[in-house]
């Protein structure tokens, strides 16, 4: 039989299901930040997508805040337990939300703030 | 931008709102015995403190109008206030929210080196020459 020649030592899941992310974590540093991007990106470009199939406008303040809470949320859960996500990548995504509530807010008029 | 009444609200809001996400993350961290926590960031923690701070007071000053706007008396046959000192409250107040959270995503994100102030300043130029020509254009017309 021949065996594949994996790049890394496969996860061994006996010890628990989030064994595959830790360990996968260990190998490749940048999992849980790429994870984190990808559920930005996805909801905000496919929110922006929808809204302006739907209605012909987007509104890219509303979906970039949105899009940043949805990112918060699983940067938090990673915070639970040691070896998922750095202190600097939770600051950084604390950092989107601000940033997003400036423009989204700055962004409104009176009668929709 | 609008009017003063919007961008008094839109500041309020920011801030109401960084100390809502920031509070969740404390909160969520407290709660769940998480090993990472905000609170570890003194520069963080020392936002969370300076934004209640700027709101307390907005709010303190905003009663302190409330009140001086129901205590004005218009003395009879004087058609103008005394003072219009009640309406000077609100903008000035909230502006350093505004500059407080922006400072801190700004340092947490591109740090305190000089390589993306060096962008920002070619950014801002930019940004001027577009003002420039926009009112160039407007005054003269197209060149």
């Amino acid at each position: 039989m021949v065996f594949l020649a994996y790049l890394y030592e496969l996860p061994n899941a006996t010890s628990g299901a989030d064994a595959i992310l830790s360990e996968t974590t260990n190998v490749f540093p940048a999992f849980v930040p790429l994870i984190l991007f990808f559920v930005f990106g996805v909801v905000f470009l496919g929110g922006i997508a929808r809204q302006r199939v739907r209605t012909g406008t987007a509104d890219y303040s509303a979906w970039a805040i949105i899009a940043s809470i949805a990112t918060l949320l699983p940067a938090l859960l990673f915070s639970v337990s040691a070896g998922y996500i750095r202190l600097d990548w939770l600051i950084i995504v604390v950092s989107m939300n601000l940033l997003s509530a400036v423009w989204f807010f700055l962004d409104r008029k009176i009668s929709e703030v | 931008m609008g009017s003063q009444i919007t961008l008094t609200m839109s500041l309020i809001m920011i801030g109401l709102f960084s100390i809502a996400i920031i509070g969740f993350a404390v909160g969520f961290a407290s709660d769940n015995d998480a090993v990472m926590s905000i609170t570890d960031d003194a520069e963080l923690s020392t936002f969370y403190t300076n934004t209640k701070t700027n709101l307390s007071t907005t709010k303190s000053n905003s009663e302190g109008t409330y009140a001086s706007i129901i205590d004005t008396t218009v003395e009879p046959g004087s058609d103008v206030a005394q003072s219009a000192g009640p309406f000077a409250v609100s903008v000035s107040n909230v502006v350093s929210v505004g500059k407080n959270v922006i400072f801190l995503p700004y340092q947490k994100i591109f740090g305190s080196g000089s390589g993306f102030g060096i962008f920002f300043t070619i950014f801002g130029a930019v940004i001027l020459f577009l003002f420039a020509l926009y009112l160039y254009k407007t005054l003269r017309g197209n060149p």
